[in-house]
């Protein structure tokens, strides 16, 4: 099917689309003016009932715990899927050689850059956890926590090139911290259910408003989802920084599956 | 919106245009793409579309954020489901983009293309492909 042709369908389909679109858009709320209740609820609410600041990190975690699991399963899902496409299709020696083109040359890495990588890299994983920790209190959590501390990653890679970077970040280690946040959190909402209560039940203390521990089982299920999160990004940069090394020499073989 | 008239578009249906205005970029470069990583980019600008929007829906005139850190509970704040959503939305959608990006560096291996166009589900492979 040509560009053109496909723009036709999609011109056809949109036409069939049209009205329902236009309906939907035309009772759309003023901006400014939501007419959703449950929001509005929650910031009445969960402070009182939850002892958090962060509304964001309560619907998350609590009010919507079991939504949140379903999250943190389709990122596990999502990030198996890549690296069993990813792994292994460069030969599984860990400290290949860097890829690069014939012919051109490889500048050397300026000391500075180096010093900034790794200055910035502990930097980048202290404002992750610290992003992490607070996710009660301030605006944070464990996913964007999990994401910063495993963007710390890439500057390393960027500073010690590709095996120094491979020395420092061995991925058993990630694939434990991913499993084992997704596991921590399953606990948290399967072992309320074995003593009879509902899943994700808050039985912890819930400590004070504004400390750095409030909100009880939230901050466990915090802390599950930013192990998870940064396990998975940064076995996610393992894989997709393996595809730069040299071809290995036991390519696995695709015949078996044509 | 409910006062939508096409001559005069009130500045509060800006959010709403800019969500429609991203959505319909993204459809018209997924349609028309002629390569896989493309199309994948493409994907993630009609995503963000919905965050503009859900986070256009959450919005509350005057209001503060939803972290009652530094003002007191019960002062006026936006929506945090929406928030919630968009949130982790952002994080699990980062890991589809890495596991479609992945797919596409399966499909260059293996057929040597990435023009969708190209791509003949039930074709064998051409043997130069690997």
């Amino acid at each position: 099917m040509t560009p053109r042709w496909r723009l036709l369908l999609l011109a056809l389909a949109l036409l069939v689309l049209a009205p329902a679109v236009l309906r939907v858009a035309l009772t759309l709320p003023a901006f400014g003016a939501p007419t959703a209740a449950l929001g509005q609820t929650v910031n009445a609410l969960a402070p009182e009932l939850r002892h958090v600041a962060n509304m964001v990190a309560a619907v998350n975690f609590d009010l919507r715990g079991i939504d949140t699991l379903g999250e943190e399963c389709m990122l596990l899902c999502a990030v198996t899927g890549a690296t069993v496409l990813l792994r292994g299709a460069r030969g599984e020696h860990d400290t290949a050689r860097a890829g690069r083109l014939p012919g051109r040359p490889v500048t050397p890495r300026a000391d500075a850059t180096v010093l900034v990588c790794r200055i910035f890299a502990t930097l980048t994983l202290m404002v992750g956890l610290s992003v992490a920790l607070h996710g009660m209190t301030t605006p944070g959590g464990g996913f964007q926590g999990g994401v910063i501390a495993a963007s710390g990653l890439l500057l390393l890679y960027l500073g010690e090139g590709y095996a120094g970077w491979r020395a420092l970040v061995p991925p058993p280690v990630l694939v434990a911290l991913e499993g084992g946040g997704a596991l921590l959190f399953v606990l948290c909402a399967g072992l309320p259910l074995l003593a009879g209560h509902p899943a994700l039940q808050n039985r912890l203390p819930l400590g004070e408003f504004r400390d750095l521990y409030s909100g009880g089982l939230m901050v466990l299920v915090n802390a599950a989802v930013a192990l998870s999160v940064a396990g998975s990004f940064g076995l996610l940069l393992v894989e997709f920084l393996e595809e730069t090394r040299e071809a290995g020499d036991d390519p696995i073989s695709d015949e078996e599956d044509r | 919106m409910s006062t939508l008239s096409p001559g005069a578009l009130p500045i509060s249906a800006l959010p709403w245009l800019v969500a429609a205005w991203l959505f319909a970029v993204g459809l018209y470069g997924i349609v028309t793409s002629r390569h896989c990583v493309h199309l994948v980019g493409c994907l993630t600008v009609c995503q963000s579309a919905t965050y503009v929007l859900l986070l256009g829906l959450g919005y509350v005139r005057e209001a503060g954020p939803p972290v009652f850190y530094d003002h007191p509970p019960g002062t006026p704040a936006v929506d945090p489901v929406v928030q919630a959503l968009v949130l982790t939305d952002i994080v699990v959608g980062a890991a589809v983009t890495a596991l479609l990006l992945a797919i596409a560096i399966q499909v260059q291996r293996r057929r040597g293309t990435l023009d969708p166009q190209a791509l003949r589900p039930l074709r064998p492979p051409p043997p130069s492909a690997e």
